[in-house]
């Protein structure tokens, strides 16, 4: 019987590597071609692997909620005995001890990959195998993604990497004598990224925090250098106040080692800062540190939205929608955006030019357990009420479940975030990074308003645009929000 | 120790002052180690003394009167005249300026030049015999040693070099006065070389050589082109041949060969290069006595960062083994500095080129198709003759062709073989080419200037995926 191999899959958009959520299979499960055996959380979403085998499962090679490289073997089949027969008649020695199989199987996979490229031969330019080298990394092992999957400085990094967080150690290249404070600082600074929560102590030399923190830090004795963090500004390492704070709460400014989990107990609790969570956090730090962020805010009258969504919410139900708010803002937004083109735009920094899309993908932020998403929903100028509210509900159930596609979340031009689904009127969204604005809708309530010198209550949304200041101005800003305001107040509009 | 020897140390000793030897020394020295190089000879080695250099300036010496003398085609009428003492006298300017060059480049980087010849004593310690009477010696204690000592011409039974008719490859570059017969043993690299100059210079040579035909390890079509070129020149070519003893004839000689049935042969002559191949030279040194383990050739064997055996000891160039090419030496040498300076350094080449200056030049690199072949790729050839060439006929020099080897699958180059005007020079792009993992396309698609030989590579790469314009695709 032959074994047969399955490696974590290129999933593409360059991510290298995933954790394994979950496996839906057990060691001595039968399992048939196609039939998911895994979940695999990338950067971008959940992944089923499926099996490419008819046959048993024979070893899992990963842990749940471990990081997984893309290109290592995360599970191994006993396959059929068609292919087990020819195995074993390519190679008859290799019959005999279970235990050989195995190695039969590497033998077989080291073949597969010489197929492809012979003689271990690696298309990569010596600048790339230099870092390998530099970096330790066996550069045979390294997907590239490039033409012809040639590889580059950055798929040598990128496995590096990925090789680093799984094995969950800091950097194992020999350190040159001279180098032990560089390599502690990088153990902390590892640290630091494998878990939120600060353990250990860091030995820096320069830290950059805002005059604030460093206040903070004077009066709580902290010494800042020794904050772990693995944030950075401009190279250097960055501290937050809530770093600061966590830092101080762990009894670090005494310097002490990290306490072990057993003794943190119920004080304190380590999440993974991985994953989705990882994938918010740096976009959302990419975005706010990269755009300079301006915010509007407006509140729009919408009685007359909320009397039209009720008239036709009946209708839509008879033919199997439901029909939401959201998909009348969709329509709101993409006229506003047709009048204010600038609003519907990329900065290239590069080019140095401002991109101007005339096409409406519109991008609804989700909350889902595992953080932040946001599905775009693609062409909505091109699309009926009906089918918006259709699409919206579809993208937002898989978006939770995460068993939307990275493709099904790329290829936005501009956000909608509705913050509102959980009360509270106004905040202050963040772009999603390289659009260039950001529309985030309050709670729907009544709300006193003035009509004709009277107080009377009305339907209002409460309306926060976040702008790309170099981009937009606050004049093009509030103009945008009054024609938003113009077709959610008077909802018929838009039939124009 | 020898009693009286001055004992002084270093971090990095290079024994060899060759193209492997002081490029590692210098790259040594520029990582901050003090370095000593010890040579026996002359800076240099024998690329710069004895090889490379001395012989591409008798090439192009004779190549420049050959080509005047045979310009009519293109209206030039010239019957140039060739003074050899003169002739060696500009070649000698032309070595002096480069191993003076060497030894300012030394001294400019701060390594330490000693003239001698390095003996291990043990795994730390070199003992460096000074050459000339009274000079003593004096002991170097190292952290490290580099061995660069290079190779001499292999000599055959019967044939030594210290007889006045019998030349090595060295021996002929220095003769100032051609003779009217030459006898070449060997049809390499060194004999066809060496065969084409004498033959430019009007001398009458004969070649015997025990295969069954020239440059062995080159394919038949690349070689063919060259033979083709030897027989215009009138070189007489006498396949299956051993040469197996001389002797004195009147004022020249008789050289007899045998075939491999016994039958002899002889050849009149008045002298005889031998031009069988290079040794590697190590025994002097004595790597033994420092725990350096040689093979039965002589050849030192080392690894990927160009470690012999023992941790601390280097061996760089022709004495660490096949191909025998001053920039492979180089190459080896400045990882082997750069290892021993703490950097991440490997010999990690996809290809090393190779050039012969016979007439016309053919340089390789990489696979060839059986190579390819043999190796589990799928090749796919690109193929463009130089007769197609605008630049290449209107310098007289059409023959041959640049052929490039690519796989299937993504069109990375594999390999060149090149045989034409300027092959040295032109197989550089794709020697590059096979380095950066680029394709045919990404050579195809890079303008060449008009109008060039480099144009042929290009069309060559065009011609693989059929897309070829001056030449019809294959």
């Amino acid at each position: 019987m032959a074994v047969k191999e399955f490696k974590l899959p290129d999933v593409g958009e360059g991510i290298a590597e995933g954790e394994l959520v979950s496996w839906l299979v057990s060691v001595g499960d039968t399992v048939s071609e196609g039939e998911i055996v895994a979940e695999v959380e990338t950067d971008k979403a959940l992944v089923e692997v499926p099996s490419r085998y008819d046959g048993t499962v024979k070893e899992l090679f990963a842990e749940e909620g471990q990081m997984v490289p893309v290109g290592d073997v995360i599970i191994s089949f006993d396959v059929g005995d068609a292919e087990g027969g020819d195995a074993a008649a390519e190679a008859p020695d290799t019959e005999g001890e279970p235990g050989d199989s195995v190695d039969e199987a590497k033998t077989e996979t080291e073949e597969a990959a010489a197929a492809e490229t012979p003689e271990g031969r690696v298309f990569a330019p010596p600048a790339a195998r230099r870092l390998a080298r530099e970096l330790g990394v066996d550069i045979t092992d390294v997907d590239g993604s490039g033409p012809g999957g040639r590889i580059s400085e950055a798929d040598v990094q990128a496995h590096h990497d990925a090789a680093e967080e799984h094995d969950g150690t800091a950097d194992e290249t020999p350190v040159t004598p001279g180098e032990g404070e560089a390599a502690e600082s990088t153990g902390a600074s590892a640290d630091a990224t494998a878990g939120a929560a600060p353990s250990g102590t860091a030995s820096r030399e320069t830290t950059l925090a805002v005059p604030a923190t460093r206040a903070l830090a004077k009066d709580l004795g902290v010494d800042i250098d020794a904050v772990p963090t693995e944030e950075t500004r401009e190279g250097e390492a960055f501290v937050t106040e809530e770093r600061l704070r966590a830092f101080a709460e762990s009894g670090g400014e005494t310097a002490e080692p990290a306490t072990s989990a057993a003794d943190e107990g119920a004080r304190e609790e380590t999440v993974p800062y991985r994953g989705v969570r990882r994938t918010i956090g740096d976009q959302m730090a990419a975005s706010k540190y990269t755009a300079p962020h301006v915010t509007h805010h407006d509140t729009a009258e919408i009685d007359q939205l909320v009397e039209t969504r009720e008239g036709l919410k009946e209708t839509a139900e008879e033919k199997g929608t439901r029909l939401t708010y959201m998909a009348f803002v969709l329509k709101a937004v993409v006229a506003g955006l047709k009048e204010y083109p600038i609003l519907n735009s990329e900065l290239d920094e590069e080019e140095e030019v401002i991109r101007l899309k005339n096409y409406y993908n519109i991008g609804i932020a989700v909350a889902t357990d595992a953080g932040l998403m946001v599905p775009v929903v693609k062409n909505v100028d091109e699309k009926g009420l009906l089918e918006l509210a259709d699409e919206i509900s579809d993208l937002a159930s898989r978006a939770r479940d995460r068993s939307i596609k990275p493709s099904e979340m790329q290829g936005g031009t501009f956000t909608i975030t509705n913050f509102g689904a959980f009360g509270g009127e106004y905040a202050t969204p963040i772009i999603n990074y390289p659009e260039t604005a950001i529309i985030g809708l309050g709670a729907i309530e009544q709300r006193p308003v003035v009509d004709d010198g009277e107080v009377v209550a009305a339907h209002t949304l409460p309306l926060s645009l976040a702008i790309d200041h170099r981009v937009i101005d606050g004049a093009e800003a509030a103009q945008f929000t009054n024609t938003v305001k113009e077709y959610l107040a008077e909802p018929t509009k838009l039939l124009l | 120790m020898v009693v009286g020897d001055v004992t002084t140390g270093t971090e990095v000793l290079v024994v060899g002052a060759g193209p492997g030897g002081y490029v590692a020394a210098i790259r040594a020295a520029q990582n901050g180690l003090d370095t000593t190089l010890v040579d026996r000879d002359a800076y240099g080695g024998t690329c710069l003394n004895y090889g490379c250099i001395p012989s591409k300036a008798l090439i192009s010496a004779t190549d420049v009167a050959h080509d005047a003398r045979n310009a009519e085609e293109m209206g030039v009428y010239a019957d140039p005249l060739i003074r050899a003492d003169e002739m060696q006298e500009w070649k000698a300017g032309v070595v002096d300026q480069l191993t003076s060059g060497v030894e300012k480049l030394c001294k400019a980087n701060g390594v330490n030049l000693i003239e001698g010849e390095a003996t291990f004593v043990d795994d730390s310690t070199a003992r460096i015999a000074h050459g000339g009477e009274g000079q003593g010696s004096e002991s170097i204690e190292f952290e490290h040693a580099i061995v660069a000592t290079g190779s001499r011409p292999i000599q055959i039974p019967g044939f030594e070099y210290a007889d006045d008719p019998v030349w090595s490859s060295r021996d002929a570059l220095d003769v100032e006065e051609p003779p009217e017969k030459l006898l070449v043993v060997g049809a390499g690299y060194i004999g066809m070389e060496l065969s084409t100059v004498f033959a430019k210079m009007g001398v009458d040579v004969t070649v015997v050589e025990m295969l069954d035909g020239i440059l062995p390890g080159y394919e038949d079509d690349v070689s063919r082109v060259v033979k083709k070129r030897a027989d215009d020149l009138g070189i007489d070519f006498n396949f299956g041949e051993a040469a197996s003893e001389w002797v004195e004839d009147g004022d020249g000689i008789v050289v007899t060969t045998e075939d491999e049935d016994g039958e002899e042969s002889t050849y009149d002559a008045d002298k005889v290069l031998v031009a069988v191949g290079r040794q590697p030279v190590s025994e002097s040194l004595d790597p033994e006595a420092a725990g350096v383990e040689v093979d039965e050739h002589g050849f030192i064997a080392t690894d990927d960062q160009a470690r012999t055996n023992v941790d601390n000891i280097y061996a760089v160039g022709d004495v660490a083994g096949e191909p025998m090419l001053a920039h492979k030496a180089s190459k080896e040498g400045i990882v082997a500095a750069e290892v021993i300076a703490g950097e991440p350094a490997a010999l990690d080449q996809q290809a090393i080129p190779a050039a012969v200056f016979t007439d016309p030049e053919i340089a390789t690199v990489g696979m060839t198709e059986a190579e390819a072949e043999e190796a589990g790729f799928e090749p796919k050839i690109g193929q463009f003759p130089f007769r197609a060439s605008g630049r290449a006929l209107s310098t007289g020099e059409s023959e041959g062709f640049v052929r490039i080897v690519a796989e299937q699958e993504a069109d990375f180059v594999l390999g060149a073989q090149i045989v034409g005007p300027e092959a040295s020079e032109l197989i550089a792009e794709l020697t590059l080419a096979i380095e950066m993992g680029a394709t045919l396309e990404d050579v195809a698609s890079t303008v060449h200037t008009h109008p060039t030989l480099a144009e042929a590579v290009m069309e060559a790469a065009e011609n693989a995926n059929d897309e070829a314009i001056h030449t019809l695709n294959r």
